[in-house]
């Protein structure tokens, strides 16, 4: 049976090919857009673990979460730094760290912070940040590079590079003048902070010091590191206590500030985004349907030319139920065929667009498994084909019936 | 139990919403008898093979094959009666163009364990020698069926229908596409591989010319009580 489908099949090769091809893009595409989703989703996750509130200037949640931690994006407003003073002195906070953002170099994002970020970041799995070569920067006009950044820049350990104002990558100006040496590489994390370069606070205060030296010239009295900062990360003594502090900060007397608890935050995200995800799924669903219904469109015409055939296999013994068989493992192996090529392109795509995506967007894709969600998708595709070859069958099966032997063409 | 391979008993039988086509009181064709049936066109011959080969059910009336009342059988058992006992062959279009001829013979034991059984050697070397036998070169064996001469596919088809030996074998006017001489031989050839096999041979045909060559000739408009004067006009 499974020998003659293949046969009949392969006799109509070149329609047979081009449904193949049509289905097996349109799974492509319904899988694609499940597995950006999760990957994107799982990415993001993975990006901060261990912080438990992010404060900021006051602004959109979704806002600081993005700039302060995924680097997309740019933030116009600061937090002064007697505010994260204060806030990183109280009894609750167990850790505090400070960036500052808005700078780049060739358009990788600056993040300017304390040796408290390479302690207390952690990504994944509670993962800390390493060194893959060199040190974390000590001093002024030191620089670590994430993985990425060490790559694109093609900088190492020893090598200067110089840090432009603003997070554009070419037209802001550029000091040559202040070469910043890089002291170190962090290992890949497979997150966002590969792409990014991390200096001390006062490295970016001389830089941008520098460039207002004729303005403003008492600028090293005080003995902040910094005038002003982007957002803090904090890591609590108590966790259950976030709630209640993220309401604390939100009403924060001395300036208006903004906290978030990173998890929940990009769950708020995730679901503004689900309609725009319903829609994309629900597009490439109908895609998928139009290449099945070209499928039976394809079956059923060919019943006509093949009453034939049926009268032949009736001939021989076979009975109008092996006929319907025949027809519904056609279809079925079709779709099969198609889901499974579908499949394949869709590792092709991600296997030849993942540098690029890498590097334009910090998102790795990794080559897994399908994960249960795609079986899924898959196994509704093979259903789908499987419930719409029941009409060709059925129609084959009730011709063959009428026509018994005597097929009149 | 008679010796009659098949008999037939008071069989009517109209297609749906017509009028009827088969009126037969009694008609029975001998164990490894080779009958001619000759009828007019449209005078029901292909419908009479039809309910013999259990495709269709006479609404009223006995067919004995073989011993068998098929009207007992279930749906599903005349279909697996037909596959172990009838070898059929139609006018025209035989074969599945996209199976090689050696793949189209084998089709006449894959649906029946019986007819496999009965081979004494295996399926493929049966076929291939059945259509050696027929003139078929090795090469033309392995063609698809699409590629062949009409000639030939008709070999195929008899190659097909005769092998594992059903007791039975029904050809719905194969020559008819068939030049005289090419006739004759394929008829030869077919009476001589059912003879010994013991094979009954049913053959339809409009043709009277043929009769020569069979033991028994059978005018349908003898047996049957429906007359067609249509049938009968457009044939004259
Ligand atoms: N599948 C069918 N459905 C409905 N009516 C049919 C069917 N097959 C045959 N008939 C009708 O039954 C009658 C007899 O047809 P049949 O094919 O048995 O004639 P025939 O003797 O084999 O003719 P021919 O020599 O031309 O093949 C015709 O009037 C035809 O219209
Ligand atoms: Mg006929």
């Amino acid at each position: 049976m499974l020998k003659l489908a293949t046969k009949s099949l392969l006799n109509r090769k070149v329609s047979v090919l081009l449904t193949v091809v049509a289905i097996a893009v349109s799974v492509a595409l319904l899988l694609a857009v499940e597995r950006v989703k999760e990957q994107v989703q799982e990415n993001f996750a993975n990006t901060v673990s261990g912080t438990d509130l992010i404060v900021g200037p006051r602004g959109s949640q979704t806002q600081l979460l993005l700039a302060s931690v995924f680097h997309i994006g740019s933030m116009t407003n600061t937090m002064s730094w007697a505010s994260f003073e204060d806030i990183a002195s109280r009894r609750e906070i167990s850790w505090a760290v400070p960036i500052s953002l808005g700078d780049s170099v060739q358009g990788l994002p600056v993040v300017a912070t304390t040796d408290g970020y390479f302690k207390h970041y952690k990504y994944a799995n509670q993962q800390a940040l390493e060194l893959n070569q060199g040190r974390w920067f000590e001093a002024n006009e030191q620089a670590v590079l994430g993985a990425e950044a060490a790559q694109q820049l093609q900088k190492n350990v020893g090598d200067s590079l110089t840090i432009a104002h603003g997070s554009g990558g070419l037209s802001f100006s550029e000091h040559d003048q202040h070469p910043i040496a890089v002291v170190g590489v962090l290992e890949r994390t497979g997150t966002p902070v590969d792409q990014a370069v991390y200096v001390s606070l006062e490295t970016i205060e001389t830089v941008h010091g520098i460039e207002q030296q004729h303005s403003d010239e008492h600028h090293h009295e005080h003995h902040h590191p910094a005038e002003s900062i982007s957002a803090a990360l904090l890591g609590l003594k108590v966790k259950p206590l976030a709630l209640r502090l993220q309401r604390e900060f939100n009403t924060y007397d001395a300036e208006p500030l903004t906290a978030l608890m990173p998890g929940l935050t990009l769950q708020q995200l995730w679901k503004t985004l689900n309609v725009f995800e319903q829609t994309l799924n629900g597009m490439s669903a109908l895609v998928v349907l139009i290449g099945l219904i070209g499928m039976l469109t394809i079956l059923l015409a060919s019943l006509r030319e093949r009453r034939r055939e049926m009268a032949v296999l009736r001939a021989v013994g076979a009975g109008p139920v092996t006929l319907f068989t025949l027809l519904v493992t056609e279809a079925v192996l079709v779709t099969l065929a198609a889901t499974l090529a579908g499949l394949g392109l869709l590792y092709a795509l991600q296997w030849s667009l993942q540098g690029v995506i890498h590097t334009q967007t910090g998102i790795l894709f990794s080559l897994n498994f399908p994960t249960a969600a795609e079986w899924w998708r898959m196994g509704l595709v093979v259903v789908a084909g499987f419930l719409l070859s029941l009409i060709p069958a059925w129609r084959a099966y009730r011709q063959s019936l009428s026509d018994g032997l005597t097929v009149k063409v | 139990m008679s010796t009659a391979a098949v008999e037939l008993t008071d069989v009517k039988f109209s297609w749906p919403a017509q009028r009827p086509t088969l009126d037969i009181p009694h008609w029975q064709v001998e164990q490894a008898g080779t009958m001619l049936l000759r009828g007019a066109s449209g005078s029901g011959k292909s419908t009479l093979l039809s309910l013999l080969a259990g495709v269709n059910t006479p609404q009223q009336g006995k067919i004995e094959l073989l011993g068998t009342d098929l009207a007992r059988l279930s749906a599903r058992n005349r279909d697996k009666f037909r596959a172990d006992h009838i070898g059929y062959i139609f006018q025209q279009f035989n074969l599945l163009p996209y199976l090689s001829a050696l793949d189209n013979v084998l089709l006449g034991v894959q649906f029946s364990k019986q007819r496999r059984q009965r081979l004494r050697d295996p399926a493929e070397k049966t076929a291939n020698d059945y259509l050696t036998r027929l003139g078929l070169s090795q090469r033309q064996q392995h063609q698809p069926a699409a590629e062949l001469s009409v000639g030939q596919q008709q070999r195929v088809a008899a190659a097909r229908a005769l092998i594992g030996a059903p007791e039975l074998l029904i050809a719905d006017e194969p020559t008819s596409a068939l030049d005289a001489d090419r006739r004759d031989r394929f008829i030869n050839l077919l009476l001589e591989l059912s003879n010994a096999n013991g094979t009954t041979v049913i053959f339809v045909t409009h043709d009277a010319s043929l009769a020569k060559q069979f033991q028994f000739c059978t005018e349908l408009s003898d047996i049957n009580r429906v007359t067609s004067s249509l049938a009968e006009a457009d044939d004259a």
